[in-house]
Formats: C-alpha cells, structure tokens, sequence
C-alpha cells in the first residue's frame, strides 16, 4: 500500500473541487491512478476529467503503439519530475497535475 | 544576483530599480518590462480582475533556471524577476522583469526571450473574470 498525495491547479483545480487530496494505491501505475483511482472518487466529473487529461476517440482514451494512454496537454510532474505513464507509485510520491499555463 | 519572487505583492519598482542599479559598474543599460491587467476580456467583455495561481515551487525553480540560461546566452550582468499570484485589477501590474546590460542590445533581446518562456514554460495559471463571465486563459 502506498500513500500518495495529488495536486491540482487552474481549471483541475476548480472542477475537482479540491486543491489537493491523499490516495492510498495498492501497487499502482500513474496511469492507474489517473484512469481508475481519480475518476472512482469524482464520480460526477469523471468522464470530463478522462476527456481533459486524454486524448480521446470516440469516448474512448487513445493509446500509443505501447497501449500506454496518451496524455493531452497536461504535465503530470511526480516529486518534480515528469515520469513515463507506466511509473509504478511509492510511498510519499507527490503528483502535480498541471494543465496548459497561463502566466505574463 | 538573479532573483526571482512569486508572490501576491511585488516589490516597488523604484526600489527594485535601485538594486539592479547597484550590482556592478559596468552596467551601461536597464531594461525593464512591466506587465499590466488591460481591461478589455478574451471574451469581449470588461475584465472586472484576473486571478493568479502557481505551482510556486516549480514556478520559481522553472524561472531560476530560464533566468540563468539566458544570462549565458546574452550576457547580461544581472536580472529580477516578479510575477504576482492572487487576485490583480485593471491596471495592477502583474509581472516586473528589470535586466542590467552593459548596452542595451542584449537586454532587449533577454526580455523579449524571457517573457516568451515565461508564458510557455512557468506553472502559473490566469483565470480571466469579465462582466460577461471567467474563463481560464491559456497561452498555447
């Protein structure tokens, strides 16, 4: 089991209804994360997260040739890095979600 | 120097222009720019005020670096960077960058640079409020 903290700014920000929140992971991905544990605790903005994070078709999130879903506009930083989608979560990680910046 | 701040209140100008001055003689030019909130909307509407908000941490590490690389590729003698988080209205300034050159070629061109990145690279998200609505503003 692993405990995790999530960040979300801008307009995450706003349709999460937090700033940020702790999930604890049984041995997850960022993307399982993202794709199940999210979505499962904001049920009523569920699919407009999946549809503001993913690239989707049809409703459905787009994967690359390594069946990995692939990210639309959006940093995912974990501890201040930006890792592959497959990162497998630990302990203490802190993920920041960032959408598309709007500083000057 | 090369100092960066994020935070709800910049400093005073006038002040900042002070410091730059004093890092080194052989400054022969101080360029600065000021960014302002206009009052006319993406929307169309009356902007009533903006709203900042920044991931800080990475914000000021993001800009420390764009800072520094940048005084290797112009030369520069010294930079300041200021931008405000929280709420701002028609009129406030928003972001402060003062650079001190020896001429003022190399300044120009830091700004112009600086501030491209900056709206590119640096975790700070705007929401824009008009008498018509909000909305969040991106710079892609």
């Amino acid at each position: 089991m692993a405990k995790v903290k999530v960040k979300y700014f801008g307009m995450l920000r706003e349709m999460m209804g937090v700033r940020e929140e702790e999930y604890e992971v049984e041995d997850a991905t960022l993307a399982d994360l993202l794709l199940k544990y999210i979505p499962e605790n904001h049920k009523d903005v569920a699919e407009k997260w999946v549809e503001t994070i993913f690239v989707t078709v049809r409703g459905e999130v787009a994967v690359n040739r390594n069946g990995m879903p692939i990210i639309k506009d959006h940093f995912i930083l974990v501890g201040g890095r930006n890792p592959d989608i497959n990162y497998r979560l630990r302990d203490g990680d802190e993920v920041a979600i960032l959408p598309p910046v709007g500083g000057g | 120097m090369l100092r960066v701040k994020i935070s709800e209140k910049l400093d005073d100008l006038n002040s900042l222009l002070n410091e730059i001055k004093g890092a080194s003689d052989e400054i022969g030019a101080i360029t600065i720019f000021v960014g302002a909130v206009r009052d006319l909307g993406k929307d169309g509407g009356k902007v009533l005020r903006l709203e900042y908000e920044a991931y800080e941490e990475m914000a000021t590490k993001t800009l420390e670096k764009i800072i520094s690389d940048l005084k290797s590729k112009y030369g520069i003698i010294d930079a300041i960077v200021e931008h405000k988080i929280g709420s701002a209205s028609v009129g406030e300034d928003t972001v402060y960058v003062l650079v001190a050159s020896k001429h003022r070629e190399e300044g120009f061109k830091y700004i112009i640079e600086l501030i491209e990145r900056l709206k590119r690279e640096v975790p700070i998200w705007k929401k824009e409020v008009t008498d018509k609505g909000s909305q969040w503003i991106e710079n892609i």
